[in-house]
């Protein structure tokens, strides 16, 4: 399989002198297309830190994030917003749209900064509402929507890019058990029938047991990487 | 559009504070243009009143004439002259003069006296010469029963030689070929106040000053007036290509010190307007930041989907000019009223001042273009400028630390 991430001995540091945390000590690790992954590990041990560095919002003390094979660590601000905005899609624990606008113009913001036409962002709003089951939603504002329903409408932004990864911090982690569930579901379909890859960061059981593979990070490290069939 | 959108719902989110910071800008632009309005207005005034009164809009001589003024510094080609007025559209009426300083007896008093050729029908298209006239009759070529030519006088003169409508004044000078030149003249007008220009001066038909000062058919002057009183120095370039071998002056060269007089006035008023305008945007520069502000995380996530810092500093671009852009048209609607009855009635003055004889009673605006465009065009390149700073400050987050994470 091909590879879409692959991260070279990441250090990432926080504070200095006597206050100074390693969130991540020499963390290599590599995604393939398609996978399901999910990161875990208890609070503190560099889940997240680890997501933003794949995701190039933030930069390594040390090491190296390979992207389909570009190194997002050496990229200059401009660049890597380029970078994100066409290679990674993101899904943030507490959804983060722009509470102005609708369910269609949040996804379709993105493809407007991609120099998209609006004929084609149009269309691809319409797909992108049905795949994640919102059809009928779309000039619905943020505020107007169920946490689920919002994080939905997160997933369909993150999709309308067409990326090569999705990075989910969390992304059940507002939501009931319910909800959450078929959020995943509708998450893991999209990986299933699209080839989506999917990295999520998580101590969601839920996301868990549907992963293909799970890292287990403790204190910065890698303990335990094993794929799975689910 | 979807950016212009997002702008216009990021004014509406705080309603109330953008209502505030709109009328603030509103209010500028209002003070601004009715500023303007009047100071245009005045100043156009006062500028009509002397263009109209003698200078008129251009004036064309014999070499430095102008500065320097002698009774043989003639123009002598008059047709050409006169075929290149005849054809130029941008001249709406103009008229010949002769020049000269007389000593005028007038019964058993004395006064020195300047002398005014002019065309008895052409003078009246280029100055309010005959509005002028107080007393008497605006005069014609023709000489009287007597075979005297006729005269106006100015009122300080009529007041020094006690000369009234009727009376005889002698005049004395040189001619411009050394000879002496004296004559009776009786007087057909009294023209102006005790404050006018021409005070002390006595009309004549420009046939009988030639004839007086034995200048033959020569003028010392050409003034006229131009189509768009605006645009004279354009029609004085033109004019100046076309007559080359003679001086052609707009007024602002012509009254140079007084026209230096009100460049100085409109440049500090316009300082104090833009120091107004300064003040409001100062406001508006801190409800911007206290937006962008508020916004950090927003923005934090438009960074991390992939939104490239110039993108936020066009948003906030689009959102300040918006706003102000919207406020200004509020504040012109509110303002157009005001400054076209001020333009088109105005404000009568308790106490009426004169000017070179034309009473000044109505404080007047200026209803142009320049005066609306102007002090829009001055708010929204500030309102573009101070949305710089908080689009910068929104380009430099940085989306992990926007938001929250560590």
């Amino acid at each position: 399989m091909t590879t879409v991430i692959e991260t070279r001995e990441l250090v990432r540091k926080f504070g200095s002198g006597e206050t100074q945390v390693t969130a991540l000590n020499e963390v290599s690790i590599t995604i393939r297309k398609g996978e399901f992954t999910a990161i875990t590990g208890p609070s503190g041990s560099g889940k997240t830190t680890l997501l933003q560095l794949i995701g190039g919002l933030d930069e390594p003390d040390a090491g190296d994030v390979f992207l389909s094979g570009s190194n997002i660590a050496k990229m200059s601000g401009s660049e890597l917003s380029d970078f994100r905005r066409d290679h990674i899609g993101f899904i943030f624990q507490s959804y983060n749209l722009i509470p102005v606008l609708s369910a269609e113009e949040n996804i379709e913001y993105i493809m407007l900064l991609q120099g998209i036409s609006a004929k084609i962002r149009q269309s691809r709003v319409r797909e992108m509402l049905a795949l994640v089951g919102l059809e009928g939603m779309g000039d619905r504002r943020p505020a107007n929507l169920s946490g689920g329903q919002q994080q939905r409408v997160a997933v369909a932004r993150a999709m309308a890019s067409k990326p090569d990864i999705i990075l989910a911090d969390e992304p059940t982690a507002n939501l009931d058990s319910k909800t959450g569930i078929a959020l995943l579901d509708v998450m893991r379909q999209l990986n299933q029938q699209m080839d989506m890859t999917f990295v999520f960061s998580t101590h969601d059981h839920k996301i868990m047991d549907r992963a293909d593979r799970l890292v287990h990070l403790e204190d910065g490290v890698i303990h335990l990487d094993e794929s799975r069939s689910v | 559009m979807l950016i212009f959108k997002l702008a216009f719902r990021n004014i509406l989110r705080q309603r109330r504070r953008s209502l505030l910071t709109a009328l603030s800008m509103a209010g500028g632009y209002m003070l601004f243009v009715f500023s303007m309005s009047l100071l245009e207005g005045s100043w156009t005034n006062v500028v009509d009143i002397f263009t109209l009164d003698h200078t008129g809009h251009v004036q064309i001589h014999k070499d430095d004439y102008a500065k320097r003024p002698k009774i043989y510094k003639t123009i002598t080609d008059r047709d050409s002259v006169e075929s290149v007025l005849t054809g130029n559209e941008g001249v709406k009426g103009w008229a010949p003069r002769v020049y000269s300083t007389a000593l005028a007896y007038g019964g058993d008093k004395t006064s020195i006296a300047q002398i005014f050729g002019i065309d008895v029908t052409l003078e009246p298209s280029v100055t309010r010469i005959k509005q002028k006239v107080t007393e008497g009759i605006y005069f014609d070529n023709q000489p009287d029963a007597d075979g005297y030519a006729k005269a106006m006088i100015g009122r300080g003169l009529a007041n020094i030689l006690k000369l009234n409508i009727g009376d005889e004044i002698v005049l004395i000078s040189s001619g411009a070929d050394g000879s002496i030149a004296n004559d009776v003249f009786v007087i057909s007008a009294i023209v102006g106040n005790t404050t006018s220009f021409d005070r002390l001066g006595v009309f004549l038909p420009i046939t009988v000053a030639q004839r007086f000062l034995s200048i033959d058919a020569d003028v010392h002057e050409y003034a006229l007036l131009a189509r768009d009183k605006h645009a004279n120095e354009r029609l004085a370039r033109s004019l100046q290509l076309a007559l080359p071998q003679l001086k052609v002056s707009p007024w602002q060269e012509i009254e140079a010190t007084f026209y230096r007089t009100m460049q100085s006035d409109k440049q500090s008023n316009y300082f104090t307007m833009g120091l107004i305008v300064f003040i409001v945007f100062v406001g508006v520069l801190n409800t911007v930041l206290m937006s962008v502000l508020e916004r950090t995380k927003e923005f934090g996530v438009l960074r991390s989907i992939g939104c490239r810092p110039s993108e936020l500093v066009k948003l906030i671009f689009i959102e300040t000019v918006m706003l102000a852009f919207a406020s200004i048209l509020a504040g012109l609607v509110l303002i157009l009223p005001v400054i076209m009855w001020f333009t088109n009635v105005g404000l009568k003055l308790d106490i009426a001042f004169d000017m070179g004889g034309v009473v000044f009673d109505t404080m007047k605006g200026d209803f142009s273009a320049y005066v609306i465009f102007m002090p829009m065009g001055f708010m929204l390149l500030t309102a573009a400028l101070i949305s710089l700073p908080p689009g910068l400050r929104a380009a430099r987050i940085l989306p992990r630390e926007a938001m929250g994470s560590h």
